[in-house]
């Protein structure tokens, strides 16, 4: 059944996305209590933030000082804490396949779940409660974030299972999504057929690394979005947001819920009212996302965090 | 009137509350603080009168009869799914499947209809004073839906008996949908149903019934089995 949820703010860069987006997903705990996560998009990092899971029963210290040795390897390392069961890694700008390649050798578990110059995923195996627990989601301020409880139907429930998903090797581009995509299978002998890896036996997982690829080639998020609705086969609503935008697909046939609440400072859209309930001031107008529903905001220039000057640059000032 | 509050009530406790004051003999309910949770007002065998303040989750005013159940904001999926008798009016706009499987009553939907609204009905009326999604009518076998405004896909696929009234574009008809012109009497017939819910609609209707066609199975028709491979 799985919960979605994603709230997008129009006006403010500093909003305070994290307890938005925990509020909509603890309304909507019970379509998944297998486990959770969010994604936010804060404000940018000067360089890069990687989100490491150390894999499981090892010695986390250990595996957390092999991680940054490594990841120094290719960039300056600002700053490595553990928080919950995942290092948060604060690097200097770097191809991000690259450096999640090298972060990935420590060990066969250990798994980069999040790379991105303002996005950062925490996700784990329970319900959204103790996400604020672990990593006190509620502090985290943003443009817009997305969220995910799931009720696992086929695959494993592990933290990797888990969503939301980035879109291993692009950076700040994460996804989640309801539903199943019934073509998976075919597209990941493709897809590795072309040497892309997959962390999990979760369909879900197939969709940010198409539009990963899609944004490769040249894509906009919207026209993204678009072409999925001709490549993907099933039942789908899926939220998918990048640095600068957000957006919605949701399949031909209307197999899965969607309900989109659009003010002038907002917009929340979840696969029940109940979560817009939670995130919004009474008054709003609720409605279901129609079939091939495809919609994307893009953060306002104004509000959109500065990308950080080279450092070059600052100390010739 | 009495009330019920729905805050720190689980739904359970709510249409306790409300099953309570109906079988008290009350004639008059207001729900408030819905809160958008599903299943509000549920299996009312009476028409008393209710209304929920506020926008409502899942299949509210399901598996009712007689009850007259008004929504003051949107509702969720399967809003007065299985309704027999009675009306159920949501004042904003519906998920989908609404009205899905009735045998009776009547249904306004007063904003929009998301997909396969009017599913299986079985009788009743569904009035939708916006516009209807995907598959509206599918599987259509009795009863009368009037969409003011336009209608998505699947018009109407599908369907064994029963009318759909479209007063604006239709996106494409489903399977086996046909479209005939509607009888004065039968304008006549909407205008009032309009009428007697203070929904604005056009003039002209067109009237999308079944073409039969898929009541009879030839297993020797050839493009039958192409058009199913």
């Amino acid at each position: 059944m799985c919960g979605i949820v994603g709230f997008f703010d129009k006006s403010d860069a500093s909003g305070r996305i994290g307890a938005t987006i925990l509020g909509m997903l603890e309304a909507l705990a019970c379509r998944g209590p297998d486990s959770s996560g969010v994604a936010l998009w804060g404000p940018a990092a000067d360089g890069l933030v990687a989100r490491v899971k150390l894999g499981e029963g090892a010695d986390a210290d250990a595996r957390g000082r092999e991680v940054v040795r490594r990841a120094a390897g290719l960039a300056r390392v600002q700053g490595a804490t553990l928080e919950g069961s995942l290092l948060r890694l604060v690097v200097t700008k770097a191809e991000p396949r690259g450096l999640a390649a090298a972060i990935e050798a420590v060990g066969p578990d250990v798994e980069v779940v999040s790379i991105g110059e303002r996005l950062e995923i925490v996700k784990q195996v329970g319900a959204p409660a103790n996400l604020e627990a672990e990593y006190g989601v509620s502090r985290r301020r943003g443009t817009h974030g997305l969220g995910h409880t799931r009720l696992s139907t086929e695959s494993r429930v592990d933290l990797s299972h888990s969503q939301p998903f980035w879109a291993h090797g692009t950076a700040d581009l994460a996804v989640v999504h309801n539903g199943h995509i019934t073509n998976y299978h075919k597209l990941r002998r493709i897809y590795e057929q072309d040497g892309v890896r997959f962390y999990t036996e979760n369909d879900s997982e197939i969709i940010g690394l198409y539009l990963g690829r899609k944004l490769s080639e040249g894509l906009s998020l919207r026209e993204a979005l678009e072409a999925s609705l001709r490549d993907l086969d099933g039942s789908f609503s899926y939220l998918a947001a990048t640095r600068d935008a957000f957006g919605f697909a949701k399949d031909p046939f209307c197999l899965k819920p969607l309900i989109v609440a659009e003010s002038e400072h907002a917009v929340a859209v979840a696969n029940e009212e109940i979560a817009l309930h939670a995130a919004l001031p009474a008054g709003y107008r609720a409605r279901e996302a129609g079939a091939r529903a495809v919609a994307v905001w893009e953060v306002p220039e104004p509000a959109r965090p500065a990308r950080p000057r080279p450092r070059r640059a600052a100390a010739r000032r | 009137m009495k009330t019920v509050d729905c805050q720190g009530r689980t739904v359970r406790q709510i249409n306790e509350a409300i099953r309570r004051l109906v079988d008290a003999g009350e004639r008059e309910i207001l729900v408030r603080r819905p809160g958008a949770r599903h299943n509000l007002a549920v299996g009312i065998a009476s028409d008393v009168a209710i209304t929920i303040d506020g926008a409502v989750g899942y299949y509210a005013g399901g598996m009712s009869d007689g009850v007259r159940l008004t929504i003051r904001g949107s509702a969720g999926w399967g809003v007065a799914e299985c309704l027999m008798s009675g009306e159920v009016v949501v004042d904003g706009n519906a998920g989908n499947g609404a009205a899905a499987s009735i045998r009776g009553g009547t249904v306004v939907v007063r904003g929009d209809a998301a997909a396969r609204a009017g599913v299986g009905m079985k009788g009743g009326l569904l009035v939708i004073g916006g516009s209807c999604g995907y598959m509206t009518g599918f599987m259509m076998q009795r009863g009368t839906i009037i969409v003011c405004g336009e209608a998505g896909e699947a018009l109407a696929d599908s369907m064994y008996e029963g009318v759909i009234f479209a007063g604006g574009r239709v996106a494409e008809l489903g399977n086996d949908a046909v479209v005939t012109d509607a009888t004065p009497a039968e304008l006549a017939e909407i205008r009032a149903a309009l009428g007697r819910h203070g929904v604005p609609g056009p003039t002209a209707f067109r009237k999308v019934v079944s073409g039969r066609k898929l009541w009879n199975y030839d297993k020797k028709e050839l493009e039958a089995w192409k058009a199913a491979f």
